[in-house]
């Protein structure tokens, strides 16, 4: 049917096997990091996987047409799918960082925004250009019509493409992919930081005030990377391109959750342990 | 508190004015590089048996390429101010040192990826190498500065816990998204396939054959950075402007509202208000251009020729 995204690879299934090797690799770096760091960085843990599972849900949405799109020859923005939802989520983590002493709602909150916001503005950008720059409406290759608005899209789909430009759902799967994005990074990084900000001050015999800058500092780090491994994570999962949450590829998001998780407990207790041993 | 505020107003205005320059030096500098996701025509064209003299540099993704560049220069300045340089002299240093380090990349990424395609006799043209590597770097030079300049302003001015070279990372990532995002279209149907109606996706059947010949010779990717400097430049800088504004006005002047939520509200308003735009300006493309219908065709084909 495309000539574009040829045959699926890797089918939408959970792998049974892979999924149970997986959770009990979660649960042994869980395990590990209670019997290192005790409740307090097991808990951290927790919301650490949290944090990389909802980045993981989120990159789904967001709508990422790659090279095809640079061409008007399919819909979405035309960037890799990893690249953009990093650029999202990492604008959110620099809203939920600077809210972090307000408190861990506030940060979670400033963080959601933050992506969706970067979202919001680009998604409205590629419009712009699509519209005013080429000339060429919105159309969904995917879907034969909007699910929110119940615009047709055969009759607008110029020939020899797929679609082009970011029909409204996919502009809303991008806000939601980005909100997702910066919740997760904020999550990551504000439980890293709780845990540095009660270790530090104790191993360098330190009041927190010095001490604070080297915690934000890796407590950045480690977020943004951890960011990052699992936007690239689920962009296998996705396998090039995507529409959003109208996309049938949408539904392989459990097993990226899955993936996310684990990778993020594993990550997460070396990040525990740089300062737990 | 009020001078505080203003002062945040004036440092949100800078930066967002930065980021502008930023996003719009980022975009052309890829779009002469061939740096973005079109330049997978660039590098098919030769395997179609179209040879040309366009630059063809994808070390990477921009957004990473911009984190890391980013990263380095805001690094390098950052160095430099602990021992006590100038901050807007190290800031230039810091900049200068990341655009060597662009440079090295986009020679080696030219030489590489063009040797690979030797088997169907695209040559390497060491002139094009000349001319063209040094205004990517320009263009490099330009974008890097103004983002470490504008995430030192986040600093020591905002008051932003991340260190510098983290907010390097952090907004070169974001920069690269933006410019990637907004600008690839624009390079790649308006100006490789410049040939191709207006109005319509490249039709799949035409990959590969994009346009290598200028009104005299054969065209260079300066031209397309002329070109492309029109319209996806500034877009791209508005695009990235509009972030970065936004995201620091609606923390600078409605934080200290209901405890911190009052900048998560405004923020939310923002993404309405855009959604709101959005929508607008896809219904309006609807009823202007009207479907790719055997009746309508004749219409927009008209309009554009």
């Amino acid at each position: 049917m495309s000539a574009l995204g040829g045959a699926a690879a890797g089918g939408e299934g959970i792998n049974p096997t892979a999924s149970v090797i997986g959770i009990v690799i979660l649960l042994v770096a869980l395990g590990i990091t209670f019997f290192i760091a005790s409740t307090g960085g097991a808990i951290a843990l927790i919301g650490i996987i949290i944090g990389g599972a909802l980045i993981g849900f989120g990159v789904h949405f967001v709508p990422v047409g790659g090279a095809p799109a640079a061409m008007g020859q399919a819909p979405g923005i035309a960037t890799g799918v990893a690249m953009l939802a990093a650029g999202a989520g990492l604008a959110g983590l620099f809203g939920g960082a600077w809210a972090a002493e307000l408190g861990f709602a506030v940060a979670l909150g400033a963080g959601a925004v933050g992506g969706g916001l970067m979202m919001a503005i680009t998604c409205m950008m590629v419009n712009v250009i699509y519209v005013f720059g080429m000339g060429i409406p919105s159309a969904s290759g995917k879907v034969d019509k909007d699910p929110i608005t119940g615009d047709t899209f055969p009759e607008y789909k110029s020939q020899g493409t797929e679609g082009h430009g970011l029909p409204f759902i996919s502009y809303v799967g991008g806000v939601i992919g980005g909100t997702l994005g910066g919740l997760g990074g904020t999550l990551i990084y504000v439980e890293l930081l709780a845990v540095y900000e009660a270790a530090l001050p104790v191993i360098y015999n330190a009041p927190l005030e010095e001490i604070l800058p080297v915690a934000v500092s890796l407590a950045g780090i480690f977020a943004v990377g951890m960011f990052l491994v699992n936007a690239v994570l689920t962009a296998y999962n996705i396998t090039g391109t995507i529409e959003g949450p109208h996309d049938p590829k949408f539904k392989r998001f459990p097993r990226a959750i899955i993936a996310s998780a684990v990778a993020s407990a594993v990550c997460g207790m070396v990040a525990i342990m740089v300062v737990a041993l | 508190m009020v001078e505080n505020l203003v002062l945040g107003i004036g440092v949100t205005a800078l930066a967002g004015a930065l980021a502008t320059v930023a996003g719009a030096a980022e975009d052309t500098e890829s779009d002469i590089g061939s740096q973005g996701d079109p330049n997978s025509q660039v590098q098919l064209a030769p395997q179609m048996g179209y040879i040309h003299r366009i630059f063809n540099k994808a070390v990477s993704g921009e957004p990473p390429a911009y984190g890391l560049w980013c990263a380095l220069g805001a690094g390098v300045a950052w160095a430099f101010m602990a021992i006590n340089l100038n901050a807007i002299l190290a800031l230039i240093v810091g900049a200068a040192v990341a655009v060597f380090v662009q440079g090295v990349y986009a020679t080696t990424a030219y030489l590489g990826r063009t040797a690979s395609l030797a088997k169907f006799e695209q040559p390497v043209y060491i002139d094009i190498l000349k001319s063209v590597t040094t205004v990517t770097m320009a263009h490099a030079f330009v974008a890097i500065f103004t983002t470490i300049s504008m995430c030192y302003l986040m600093v020591a001015a905002l008051g932003h816990p991340f260190p510098l070279p983290l907010l390097g990372l952090v907004w070169g990532i974001a920069l690269g998204a933006a410019g990637s995002a907004t600008g690839n279209p624009f390079y790649g149907k308006e100006r490789q396939y410049q040939e191709q109606k207006f109005g319509a996706g490249v039709p799949i059947s035409a990959s590969g054959n994009i346009v290598r010949y200028a009104e005299a010779g054969e065209r260079s990717s300066l031209d397309n950075g002329w070109f492309t400097s029109k319209l996806a430049g500034p877009a791209s800088g508005l695009c990235f402007g509009l972030i970065v504004f936004f995201e620091l006005w609606r923390t600078v002047l409605f934080e200290p509202f209901a405890g911190g939520w009052g900048a998560v509200i405004a923020g939310v308003v923002v993404i309405l208000i855009f959604m709101v735009i959005d929508r607008f300006i896809e219904t309006w493309a609807r009823t202007t251009f009207g479907p790719y219908t055997e009746a309508a065709a004749a219409e927009p084909e008209e309009a554009t020729s």
